[in-house]
């Protein structure tokens, strides 16, 4: 178990490593910040002293070290517009992401999993026509068009919801049912799969003939087997959430890192940028090694293997 | 017990759907970024001066009439050598946080403007120097006389406590800004929402009419109108000609349309990549000038909400007067006579250089350009850039000999564009003509308006019989607003007054 840990541990790190090596650099080949920065008539003094004020004007290797000796200690940058640490402004606006985030996740899992099992329980049933309807819809409807539609139906035309912003308990509905709906039809499909695996195997059959009940089947034996390799892609549903956030974040003014995310690309603050993606990016992996670790606590075949 | 159930079921759904719907006498407007912040010379972005300009006053305002009004400043007067300005100020007026206001506030203003910290120091250092000559007199003297620093003071000299600032630095301030203006600061959260209400000692007695603004960031422009359409905001701005057009006939919202002081053009080179180009001689430049059509671009990609350029000098600029200023017809005719006539009858082939979605449908804009000139025979290839690239040299270097841009002005004349693209030497700089700059000059140091708008009308006939650009068009701009707002009428630069409107039902 231990040796687990450990090598997903490293394999982490590594990932961390790679990832800010490719956002330092990728950002610096977009082109020149300074033109971006100030104004179209500003003297050219003053682009001088912003380039140096920003450190523009040292080795591009010498900034990359620094910038990693920078990260491990927690700074990880300026906000070239804002002029404060970069982290402070992540965390003002980190809580109501996660909260978009969860909220998505839960709309998804609460309608996938019942619906995932309904439908693999009966092959060819009702349900699993209505799931399999659900999973397409799911896959091609985009997110950021879903929003805008349901925001003239729910908002505009019926006046039940809000339109925008973050007031109310209700202003998250239309939010998170926007962001979750596509990770709603992966998980209906992937849920309603792995109910049918489960279903041909040799325990359930055993099962079944022993005189179980379909019902007490589905909780006791169906169910279980099927949350673990649901953890797995959970995890990664999330940090696809976190991602996906900034448009939907957009449309609803829903004040939290996407938002912030798509006015630093605006403003080419690429400090800020830079300090979002990396952060995400943490969390991402974070996330991933979490899951990773609690699938092979619950999986003993894992831990063996 | 099932009856129990559904009524407390009924009273929790009923709270949790309170809808964001628009207190009585709180205007809420809408964002379409957040502010970088609220103390001026620290942001230039649109949106943080339309937030701030109701927390501010300045010494004087300029109403849509180009006249300047008195504001903390009764009376002025410019010295003889156009350097020096003399302000009588306002007696009796008090700061939000009971702070009199006397000149030593204006020059605490200056002093702290300047700083080398801020972003945007230049609107101050533009004084050289600011005295308090007694506790309602100030002083203010220029280096060299300067036509637009009225204008400067009047849009950007946002009047603030010199006692506060001192006490609590310029990082403090901006967390809690104070001023004199209509509405007092009470809070914002970042990236949501910025709350003021109204200055009840405010030295005007009559205004505001308002009991508090809310100025809410929704970046996304359906959004922000079906956020106009539920009530939810008042006022929605930067919407699209399409998005505006949606709103046509529904009920309780109005759509605004005006002239942003804004040209787009496709600019020449007489320098680097335009040096030996057919694009030296001045028929050349005329022919292309009555080759583009500008109109059809208007109506196909605009669906009309624009107005053809009649040169640098727009409708709203100081100088404008459309009897003297049309923009040139669309006439292939005489473009291909006067390209004959430079010895160009077959045509010739020309780079040009785009943005490409460096602004509101410019690609389509180019292609057009393209399309028309080669109706005449000029065959255009349009290089498109990324807007990082094509903005990072000077004198735009990476485009070809022509190229397409934009330029606005906010104090309500062309001088800054004339400034940036046709003095040698600055960043945008890709045209030169010594009689350009001597006249650009001469306007730069012009104090008196009217003899300004005369310098600015001469120019104008000498850049149209000498073009350095295809003058294209100036958008219009749409805001919706809620049919309950009274009093608001955005001026061309999109800033927004709010001082006297109000909510009615």
């Amino acid at each position: 178990m231990l040796k687990y840990v450990a090598s997903k541990a490293f394999e982490s790190l590594a990932l961390m490593v790679g990832v800010l090596v490719l956002v330092f650099f990728l950002v610096r080949l977009t082109g020149d910040p300074v033109a971006l920065m100030v104004p179209k008539d500003a003297p050219d003094s003053q682009r001088e002293a912003f380039a140096i004020n920003m450190g523009l004007d040292r080795p591009v290797i010498e900034q990359f070290l620094l910038y990693v000796g920078d990260v491990v200690r927690g700074d990880l940058g300026d906000s070239l517009r804002q002029r404060r640490p970069a982290v402070d402004i992540i965390f003002e606006r980190l809580w109501p992401t996660v909260q978009l985030a969860l909220g998505a996740l839960a709309f998804a899992v609460v309608l996938a999993i019942p619906l995932g099992l309904a439908a693999g329980m009966e092959p060819n049933g009702t349900w699993d026509k209505i799931a399999r309807t659900v999973g397409l819809a799911g896959q091609t409807i985009p997110s950021y068009w879903l929003g805008m539609l349901l925001i003239v139906f729910f908002a505009v035309e019926l006046r039940w919801l809000p339109s925008f912003g973050r007031d109310t308990a209700a202003s998250l509905i239309l939010p998170a049912v926007s962001l979750g709906f596509s990770g709603l039809g992966q998980l209906v499909r992937l849920t309603r799969s792995t109910v049918l695996e489960v279903r041909r195997s040799d325990y359930l059959r055993t099962a079944r003939a022993k005189g179980v009940a379909t019902t007490h089947l589905a909780f006791r034996h169906v169910l279980p087997n099927v949350a673990i390799p649901l953890i797995s892609v959970l995890g990664i549903q999330f940090t696809y959430l976190l991602g996906g956030s900034v448009y939907i974040e957009s449309v609803f003014a829903w004040p939290g890192m996407g938002t912030l995310l798509e006015s630093a690309v605006r403003d080419t603050d690429f400090p800020l940028v830079q300090a979002i993606t990396v952060f995400i990016a943490f969390v991402a992996i974070s996330v991933h090694l979490l899951t990773d670790l609690l699938y092979g606590l619950l999986d003993p075949r894992l831990r063996i293997a | 017990m099932i009856s129990r159930l559904g009524r407390f079921a009924v009273l929790l759904v009923a709270s949790l759907l309170t809808l964001a719907v628009a207190q009585d006498n709180v205007l809420v407007v809408s964002l379409s970024s957040d502010p970088t912040s609220l103390y001026l010379p620290r942001a230039a972005d649109r949106t943080a001066s339309n937030a701030s300009h109701t927390l501010y006053d300045t010494l004087m305002f300029i109403n849509e009439s180009s006249e300047l009004e008195p504001r903390l400043a009764t009376a002025w007067e410019i010295g003889e050598d156009g350097l020096t300005y003399t302000f009588t100020l306002r007696q009796g007026v008090t700061f939000h946080n009971g702070e009199p206001f006397t000149a030593d506030d204006v020059v605490a203003t200056w002093e702290f403007g300047s700083d080398a910290s801020n972003d945007y120091p230049g609107d101050y250092t533009a004084a050289s120097s600011v005295e308090a000559l007694d506790d309602y007199t100030v002083r203010i003297t220029t280096a060299e006389p300067n036509a637009l620093f009225l204008t400067t003071l009047a849009q950007d000299w946002a009047i603030i406590p010199g006692d506060y600032m001192r006490e609590v630095g310029i990082d403090g301030f901006v967390q809690a800004p104070v001023g004199t203006g209509p509405f007092r600061f009470v809070s914002r959260t970042a990236g949501e929402r910025i709350v003021m209400e109204a200055n009840t000692e405010y030295w005007e007695p009559s205004l505001p009419y308002l009991d508090g603004i809310e100025f809410r960031v929704i970046p996304d422009p359906s959004t922000r109108v079906a956020a106009v359409q539920t009530g939810a905001v008042h006022i929605a701005n930067r919407l699209t000609p399409e998005l505006a057009q949606s709103l046509e006939g529904e009920d309780g919202v109005e759509v605004l349309t005006y002239l942003n002081d804004r040209v787009y053009y496709v600019a020449f080179k007489n320098v680097g990549a335009g040096v030996g180009t057919p694009l030296e001689d001045p028929r050349v430049r005329q022919a292309l000038n009555y080759g583009t059509d500008r109109y059809g671009i208007i109506q196909a990609i605009f669906s009309g909400f624009a107005n053809a350029a009649p040169g640098f000098v727009l409708e709203g600029n100081l100088g404008y007067d459309q009897a003297l200023m049309e923009a040139f017809p669309y006439d292939p005719e005489k473009a291909r006579s006067l390209l004959a006539e430079a010895g160009y009858a077959d045509g010739f082939e020309i780079e040009m250089g785009c943005p490409a979605d460096g602004y509101v449908n410019i690609n389509e804009v180019c292609q057009a350009v393209a399309q028309s000139l080669s109706a005449i025979g000029v065959d255009v290839e349009v290089d498109f850039q990324t807007t990082n690239t094509y903005w990072s040299e000077p004198q735009y270097a990476v485009t070809g000999p022509m190229f397409v841009d934009s330029w606005s002005s906010d104090v309500a004349e062309a001088l800054p564009r004339l400034q940036g693209a046709l003095i040698p030497g600055a960043y945008y700089n890709a045209w030169e003509d010594v009689e350009f700059e001597s006249r650009i000059n001469a306007i730069n140091t012009t104090v008196d308006r009217s003899d300004r708008a005369a310098q600015y009308q001469e120019l104008h006939a000498l850049m149209r019989d000498n073009p350095p650009f295809i003058y294209l068009y100036q958008p219009v701009i749409f805001e919706a607003v809620s049919s309950k707002v009274e009093g608001y009428q955005p001026l061309a630069a999109e800033e927004y007054f709010l001082r006297s409107v109000r909510i009615v039902d």
